[in-house]
């Protein structure tokens, strides 16, 4: 399986981890990194970028915070980590332009992230796409060593 | 994923073509299937419905998603399914359920379930035509004019927030009364009530089962468009097919002028539906219930989880109706100010409001005997035909309309209900053009400016939040509206009024 994947990871944005995968309705984000921690945080990244561009978001130290979520099991918790970040956008209008995922524990199923990151601001910001909810359908979460990475469909 | 995936060629044995307009999907496409499934498509559509398939056959098995049949088969293998999964032509791949599938399920039957994903993220997103007594050559001169004051009017986007104030008392009104308070508090007038589905407003709705984190979302959102393919658009009647009714809705002169808003229950809807697919996940192993994908979480419909989603999923609803009537306030303040004229004068009523996602009991004959199911609708307009009593007085002879909304630039279509429809597909008809292509190619594939010189060369005037949306609402990106519409008369399950065609688009 996955011998030849020519175009696997070649979409990435940017100097991201990300890429954005034909989906005929929404979106899928294929999101990767040397751990866990960083394919989900990646995760997050490609979703704020979809809403608008992370290259004109600056870090604003007043807007930064920690994220706790938890899940009970492996793909709850990163639909849950996501679901976290969408609602904080649309209730505080903050998008995150840096995500590291601290802790990652497998066996109650909890994250804890730091974010960075500023307001979004209609006019000085670009709009990008809505983005109203995070899926369950086709998602897949593999690990191997030194690599990990995510598929999530998000509902546009 | 450790079933192994069939050949193409082995995937078509189980699909055969039953009638010009119709598929049947047998039993056995994906296991434990109760019931077939039936695909509403003709020769010109069917080729993107394989398409998806063909891909999730040939593909390794990396990323990718389920096909549209692939998704309305695992509905038929749902506990309490009733007689058929059915997928109207607008049909692609969804979540759990494909957009266009129509399922209901026996409230008798104690197993028979309840799903978020039947109903979608955007709970009651809907459709809602005002009419005018404008016509085309009135608005000539005004139209850019009138298109920016709609823009400035509405919130659309990425982070728009709501002109029309909410506090948190209002909001659980707002859930609990649905259109009752855009009345009470003169955004609506009494007689637009009675052009809405359950008069704007679902009597099972019980604020107290909406989270905090739904209302939150809710509370800056109202009277927002959003976006995706959300808009609010001008349009003028371009084609009469059916007189008689259109005469009967007010909208029976070639050239008058329309108003068109599609729009759901925004972030409080989203919520309510994250919220219950969370609920449910977790009640499914508790309870033994099985589907074939996680996406379709269930739960049993007199469980607590069920009863409370389908409370939470009413005061999304009725959102929904209050967002659409914030925005029909706006849009008569928008038209008062250019044409300095009362809205009343210019005749703006509501010709009709419907609702393509949602669930509802309704009472169904099946094999010549009435029965309470639970119908739902992901992306599929309820279409009831002429003498149904939920229909309201004035549309008794002609049957209930059906508002399909085209896409950035195309046709958008009235049609009514059929008896047939009626036995068929549980009352139900197709809600938009469905898309073809993914957001994704659109973006790659087509240009910004392009696509709005194409619209300019059609003399329609565009505003719009986002340039990529542009690109991924392009109507290069959907089905041809005018295909899906025909091939829901020809099958007899709905019935064309008129078609209209867009000269002002507001967008997100």
């Amino acid at each position: 399986m996955g011998e030849s994947m020519p175009q696997y990871r070649s979409a990435a944005e940017g100097n991201f981890l990300f890429e954005y995968l034909d989906h005929t309705a929404d979106i899928q984000i294929h999101a990767w990194g040397c751990s866990l921690e960083e394919a989900f945080a990646n995760a997050g990244l490609g979703m704020f970028n979809y809403m608008t561009p992370l290259s004109e978001i600056a870090k604003d130290p007043s807007c930064s915070r920690y994220f706790d979520v938890e899940g009970h099991d492996e793909q709850s918790l990163l639909y849950n980590f996501l679901d976290e970040l969408l609602f904080v956008f649309s209730t505080e209008l903050l998008v995150c332009c840096e995500l590291t995922v601290l802790t990652l524990d497998r066996a109650t199923w909890k994250i804890r992230a730091f974010a960075n990151g500023e307001k979004f601001e209609r006019g000085r910001h670009a709009s990008g796409t809505e983005i109203k909810a995070i899926t369950y359908s086709a998602m897949q979460i593999t690990e191997k060593e030194h690599d990990a990475e995510v598929f999530v469909i998000v509902d546009i | 994923m450790a079933e192994k995936r069939r050949k193409f060629h082995e995937e078509m044995k189980f699909i055969k073509r039953i009638s010009p307009t119709q598929y049947e999907i047998a039993q056995g496409f994906v296991p434990n299937m109760r019931v077939p499934g039936i695909c509403y498509v003709n020769s010109a559509l069917e080729g993107l419905l394989f398409d998806e398939l063909k891909a999730y056959s040939s593909s390794g098995g990396q990323g990718g998603f389920l096909p549209a049949v692939k998704q309305m088969a695992n509905v038929a293998a749902m506990p309490g399914i009733v007689q058929r999964s059915i997928a109207l032509p607008d049909m692609h791949s969804g979540y759990g359920f494909a957009i266009g599938n129509v399922a209901a399920f026996d409230m008798s039957d104690p197993d028979a379930v309840v799903s978020p994903g039947g109903v979608g993220f955007d709970i009651n997103c809907g459709v809602r035509l005002i009419r005018t007594n404008l016509t085309e050559a009135d608005v000539a001169d005004k139209k850019e004019e009138l298109a920016q004051v709609l823009f400035d009017h509405i919130p659309v986007g990425v982070g728009s927030q709501g002109i029309i104030a909410t506090n948190t008392k209002d909001l659980d009104t707002i859930l609990e009364m649905g259109m009752d308070y855009s009345v009470r508090e003169g955004y609506s007038w009494a007689e637009d009530k009675e052009h809405c589905e359950e008069y704007g407003r679902m009597l099972s709705a019980n604020p107290a089962k909406v989270s905090q984190r739904a209302k939150k979302r809710g509370l800056p959102q109202m009277g927002t468009l959003g976006g995706g393919n959300h808009y609010a658009e001008i349009q003028v009647i371009d084609k009469v097919f059916d007189e008689v009714a259109a005469r009967k809705m007010g909208i029976d002169q070639e050239g008058q002028v329309c108003i068109m808003l599609h729009s759901g229950s925004r972030g409080l809807g989203h919520q309510v539906a994250t919220d219950a697919l969370t609920s449910m996940d977790k009640a499914m192993s508790r309870d033994g219930i099985k589907v074939n994908d996680r996406q379709l979480a269930c739960t049993r419909i007199n469980s607590q989880e069920g009863q409370d989603y389908l409370a939470g999923m009413a005061c999304a609803a009725n959102f929904a109706w209050v967002n659409r009537s914030s925005m029909t306030f706006l849009v008569r303040q928008a038209f008062q100010k250019i044409f300095k004229q009362q809205a009343d004068d210019m005749d703006m009523h509501v010709v009709y409001d419907v609702s393509h996602n949602i669930a509802k009991v309704e009472e169904h004959l099946i094999n010549g005997v009435p029965k309470q199911l639970l119908v739902h609708r992901k992306g599929s307009t309820r279409a009831f035909p002429p003498h149904h009593p939920l229909i309201p007085v004035d549309y008794q002879m002609i049957g209930q309309p059906v508002l399909i909304g085209g896409t950035m630039g195309t046709h958008s279509y009235v049609l009514t209900g059929t008896e047939r429809g009626m036995a068929e597909t549980f009352g139900s008809t197709c809600h938009g053009a469905g898309r073809a292509a993914s957001r994704n190619s659109s973006r790659r594939t087509l240009d910004y400016t392009q696509v709005l010189d194409n619209l300019k060369t059609k003399g329609i005037s565009i505003r719009v939040a986002s340039p990529k949306l542009v690109m991924e609402e392009a109507p290069e990106s959907y089905k041809d509206v005018s295909a899906v519409v025909d091939t829901c008369h020809e099958a007899g399950i709905s019935k064309k009024t008129v078609r209209l065609r867009p000269i002002a688009v507001i967008k997100g």
